[in-house]
Formats: C-alpha cells, structure tokens, sequence
C-alpha cells in the first residue's frame, strides 16, 4: 500500500509492503527499511528495526499523526495514495476552514474575538478553562471569524465545537 | 502514637501519607469527594468517607466536612498533605479547638509566616538575611523613589496583595519607574481591590534553593540540607534535586543554620521548608517559609534516608526528634520529575482522561510516588498532578543517567503527559552542566529545543505507516471479509514457530 507523508513542507512517498508475520518492508523515498512491528500496549508498539529495539507511541486521528520516540515527538500527515488522489478531484471543500475546539471539558473563560473578526494564524481567540489552569486556543488558519458558538461562562465538553474561522 | 489518622487529601500525596501509616501500624482514614470513589488514596486507606460534590470548595475544603469525619471515625489526628487545608490557619486553629492534633505548625506559626511581610519582619528580626527593599507597603512615590535609589536599580514592584504575576513589575532604571508604578498599582487595583505595593532590589538569575527543616515542640531542630528548585515552567517547579550544585559545604551549614534560626522564632513543630533566592555570587536571600510537607519531599528522604512523613507523625504525636544534627549525611544525588497529565507538545495543555494502560518504571534507585493506576480516570476538577518519580544515583551523573532511564520506561497511555518534557531536560546540555536559574526552562531551554533536529524521523514514519496499513487492512476485512485476508497464509503460521500472530 501506497502512502504520501507530510513532514513540514516536505512530501514523502511511503510504501507499506507485509513480509511475514508483523514483518514489513517501508519504503521511504525509495529506501527500503525492514521491520518488525508489534503493538504491545494501548498505543504503543514495538519496533525492531533491523535488531534495534524502539518504543513508539503512535497518536493522531486520521491523516494527522503524533508519534513519540524517546521523549521526541514527530509531527507529521500520512494518507493513503489513492484517498489523496481522491481528496484532490473532490476539490476544495474543507480547504479555508478551521473549526476550534475545545482540547478538554472546561468552562469558557473569555472570548477575544468577535464575529467577524480577521484573525491571524495563531492568533489565541478563545480562554478556557481547565484543572485551574486557563488556556488560549488558537486559530489553525488566516482568516475571518464565522462564527461563534459558546458563551462566556459556559461549561463545554471535550471537543465541543467553539468557534469557526473561514 | 496516635491509632488513627485522618488525610484531608487526595491524589499520589494522599497515598503518599497512607503507605507511612500502613507502615506504622496506624490506621488511615481517607476522605473522598464523589468522582474519587475509585481513586488510589481510597483503596490504601483502611476507612474512606464521602464527603461532597467533585468541587474542592464543596468537599476537599470543607473544614466542617473535615471534622465531622474525624469526629465519626475517632480519628485522633489530621494529616493535611500539600495544598486544600494544608496551609489555612482557620483549619489549624480549628483543629486545636476540637482538640485534634493537626500534623503541621501551629495556627500561630502558619498565620506568621503564611503573611509574606509578616514573614519577612519576623525572620529579619532573627538575623535572617532577606532580599533588600521594604517591608510595608509604600505609601508616596517620593518614598518609592528614595527606597529605589537606595536600594539600587534593578528593582522590582509587589503588589502587597499579590500572587499569580499580577501587580508585579520590573524596573530597571530610575527613568522606568514613575510609569511602572502606576501600572503595577492599577493592576494590583483590578486583580485584589488593593492597590498597595512594595518594593524589593531585583535578583538577576537567580536560583531557586529551600532548606528542609524538622522540629519538635521539645526545642529540637534539624535542618535536612537543600534541595535545588530552580528548573520551573511559569513559576511552578517542575524538578527538583538535592544537593544543589552550587552550594558549597559552608554555604549549605549557613542556610541551614538561618533556616532552623527563622523556625525557632515562632516555635515551629513538624516539617516546614524555607526557601531561598540564591543569586550569581551565591548570596542567598530569605524568601518565605513553607509549613507543610512539600511535593519534592521525597529527594530530601532519598538522599538523607530519612522519612519524612513518618517524622512528621512522631513529632505530632509528641515524641522527640530521632535524629540529631550530626547524624543527618547526605549521600549521594536524587532527582524528581514531576509526571502531570498535561501535553508538553501542545503547551502544556491540561489532559484529564482515562489511562488506557500504564508500565512503571522500577530497578535499581528509583521511585515513583503515584496517585493512578491503570484504569483511572483523571478527573478535571484537581491538580493535573499523575506521579512524582524519583531517580537516586552515587553522583548526579548516575542519578540524570537513571532518571532518564526510568522515563523512557514509564509508559502511560490514554493522557497526554509531561515525561518526554523531562526526557528532553535530562538530555540538555545546560541541566547537565547544572548551568540554570528560574528562568532557564521559559527563556533558554523552549528555544534550544525548537532548533534541535529530531534522529528517528524514519522509525516514527515507518510505525505510523504500519498501524494506518494494519487500520485500512481490519476496515477491508470488515467490510469484506472474503477479499480482505492476509497476503501471509495461515498455513505458514503454523510452520513458524516462535511467531507469534500481531493481534
């Protein structure tokens, strides 16, 4: 199976190829790896790579991933070929938006946009609350706030929906 | 010795309290709000208590709540651990009127040294240097300007009321301080309704060192050496060691003599912590005393071999202290990490969860003071604090080299947490060398890490790869199971022994 990684600006082509018995061969840009991979432990797998053992905790949803590796996390997106292909005649619908959520139950502190409102990538738009600890969320993108869907003083979910920049 | 005792507590320092009671032979009673039933401090203790809703105000900090279960278990003392009750003379005065013995300070002592300029004057007083500025508030800007010259630039402004960073303000030169001090009263105004301020000379770099201390209400006072505090994020102290690598021998008996000084003038009793500022030419300066058990307890006990919770019971309970001056060594070098459930790579955003699974490290010196399991939900109402894991080695080489070992063991699924923070700080070049003060994590450590480049980018890639093919493939399978068989046949499975099938 064919797969395209994102790592920084970079684009990578990967190839997934099942060898064995949880033995694969990797490639990445044309160089192979061979590997033994295991899942040991919620997220966690078990890496030899040749004989060199790893331990590799592997999060993300989707296309983005989150892997730490002694202490480093790597951040990067990984699709399947044939999904980007598709993503890329199905046009730009998800393109230009980013809905900002909240990371964890918590109360909503403040806002400090409003609709309307340009904002800047990274740019914090909303305080919330958590385990005594307040917390700016930012926006992902550049552009305009469409819409806001909570209150000040509100008590949100993990997750709840709390503003939108189109 | 008491027979029972009471934890007004939660969390990792709660079983913390219990293992040296079980230890004892006393018998503990936890007290737990409604989303604890299930936490570790209940299943250690020998009786539990509901005692409210999951908000600390409407249970952990009940003082009425708190006595009432002590009066219903016959509990004859109450160990407050660190944080809710542990620091709050109402609950101390209370206890001596219920005549139940709180294992702590007097209210007297913990109201004196609870008030920042009340500390101050009172441990002045007792010969104890404290940094140079005033003790009250300032009334006139003339007089800010005459203590600030006095005292010399860089100066600091405090609002009297203060806390959190609000009202405070830096000023380095006599230009800067007319404006600065209207804006540090007009915040400390909006965040307290006081806006009183105070001023204090400026320590540039410096470095954060507390001197642990024991008393008994016998007269006898031992100090535990110190222990260095200066690795903190955003003013919370995130490691902690002990000995101090710029403490020298006669520096270490000259604190330790100031802090059991500033004990003594208000008859202290128990364990308390004096912490000081030390700056670049090892000047140390007063800074505000402790009267409580700390979080990084646990170095001290692990250099000294002494415990110190259970020295807090006996002191309690009236006995004397077992040890003396010159019996106290330390040997060695322990280091503490601090485990919140918190993400290091999205800015320490707090990340209560259930831990879907859990390994903890052991071996040769180390220790891990947790408060999970796996299984446990943490909840969102307390500190995000997971575990306290402690690295002992010969040197300070031995005791990063096995801290560092111990992390990359540690494993804890499920939440977001801070270990590989503390990975990366036992890998940095200046925590090595011991080249730090308070503001090293914020100012230097976050930069140097942004430049440093990543060595197993392609394990990360291949492993992410593996599980999204190994995801696709259970999709396929379960959406056609016919088509979707593995390119491996089962045959050889059975062919190869020792392999065994990926689950």
């Amino acid at each position: 199976m064919n797969y395209v990684g994102t790592i920084g600006e970079k684009d990578v082509k990967v190839g997934v190829r099942e060898v064995g018995v949880a033995r694969y061969v990797v490639t990445i840009d044309g160089k192979e790896h061979l590997v033994d991979v295991h899942k040991v432990q919620s997220s966690v797998w078990s890496v030899l790579y040749g004989t060199t053992s790893f331990e590799v905790d592997v999060h993300g949803k989707g296309e983005e991933c989150e892997v730490l590796i002694a202490g480093d996390c790597y951040k990067f997106t990984l699709v399947n070929e044939q999904r980007k292909a598709m993503l890329r005649a199905g046009g730009k619908s998800a393109v230009g938006k980013a809905m900002v959520a909240s990371p964890m139950p918590g109360k909503v502190v403040k806002l400090l946009v409003r609709e309307g409102e340009e904002v800047k990538t990274d740019q914090g738009v909303i305080v919330v609350e958590a385990m005594k600890m307040e917390n700016e969320l930012k926006s992902a993108i550049t552009g305009k706030v469409k819409e806001i869907f909570v209150k000040e003083g509100e008590v949100v979910e993990s997750g709840a929906k709390l503003l939108l920049v189109e | 010795m008491f027979k029972k005792i009471l934890i007004a507590n939660r969390g990792e320092i709660a079983v913390r309290v219990e293992r040296a009671c079980r230890e004892m032979g006393i018998r503990s009673v936890a007290v737990f709000s409604e989303v604890d039933r299930h936490a570790l401090h209940v299943r250690c203790a020998d009786e539990a208590h509901l005692i409210g809703p999951p908000t600390a105000s409407e249970s952990y900090l009940v003082i009425d709540k708190i006595i009432d279960v002590a009066r219903k278990s016959g509990a004859e003392a109450i160990h407050p651990g660190y944080g809710f009750l542990a620091e709050n003379p109402g609950f101390a005065e209370r206890c001596e009127k219920e005549k139940i013995k709180l294992i702590g300070p007097s209210a007297y002592a913990m109201r004196t040294m609870g008030s920042k300029t009340l500390a101050r004057k009172t441990v002045q007083a007792a010969g104890v240097p404290v940094v140079p500025g005033t003790v009250d508030a300032i009334s006139s800007e003339e007089e800010v300007f005459r203590v600030a010259k006095e005292i010399g630039f860089p100066v600091m402004l405090k609002a009297t009321a203060g806390g959190g960073g609000k009202g405070l303000r830096l000023v380095r030169e006599e230009g800067e301080l007319r404006s600065s001090l209207r804006m540090a009263k007009s915040e400390a105004k909006s965040a307290f309704g006081d806006d009183s301020v105070y001023i204090e000379k400026y320590i540039e770099q410096p470095r954060h060192v507390e001197i642990q201390i024991l008393g008994d209400r016998h007269g006898n006072y031992v100090h535990l050496f110190e222990r260095e505090c200066s690795i903190q994020r955003r003013h919370q102290k995130v490691i902690e060691e002990s000995p101090s690598v710029i403490v020298t021998p006669g520096m270490r008996a000259a604190m330790g003599k100031v802090a059991i000084e500033a004990a003594r003038v208000v008859k202290y009793e128990g364990a308390g912590t004096c912490e000081f500022l030390v700056d670049k030419d090892r000047n140390f300066f007063f800074l505000e005393m402790n009267t409580r058990l700390q979080v990084e307890h646990p170095v001290t006990e692990m250099v000294t071999g002494v415990d110190i919770v259970k020295e807090q019971i006996r002191i309690a309970a009236g006995e004397e202290l077992s040890i003396r001056q010159e019996d106290v060594r330390q040997i060695g070098h322990a280091i503490e990490c601090r485990v919140y459930a918190e993400d290091p790579d999205r800015n320490f955003f707090p990340c209560p969860g259930l831990i879907t699974s859990l390994r903890t490290p052991g071996g040769p010196g180390v220790r891990d003071d947790s408060g999970v399991f796996e299984g446990f939900e943490i909840p969102i109402y307390y500190d995000p604090i997971i575990s306290k894991l402690v690295a002992w080695g010969k040197d300070r080489a031995e005791a990063i080299a096995r801290m560092k070992r111990a992390l990359t063991e540690y494993v804890i699924t499920g939440v977001k947490t801070t270990i590989p923070f503390h990975i990366r700080v036992m890998n940095n070049r200046h925590f090595i060398k011991g080249d730090f003060d308070t503001d090293f994590i914020d100012k230097v450590f976050f930069k140097e890490e942004g430049e440093r480049t990543l060595e197993h980018g392609d394990v990360a890639v291949i492993t992410a790869a593996v599980r999204m093919y190994l995801d696709e493939r259970v999709r396929t399978m379960a959406q056609n199971p016919a088509e979707g068989t593995s390119p491996v046949s089962m045959w050889k499975y059975s062919t190869r022994p020792g392999m065994r099938r990926h689950g």
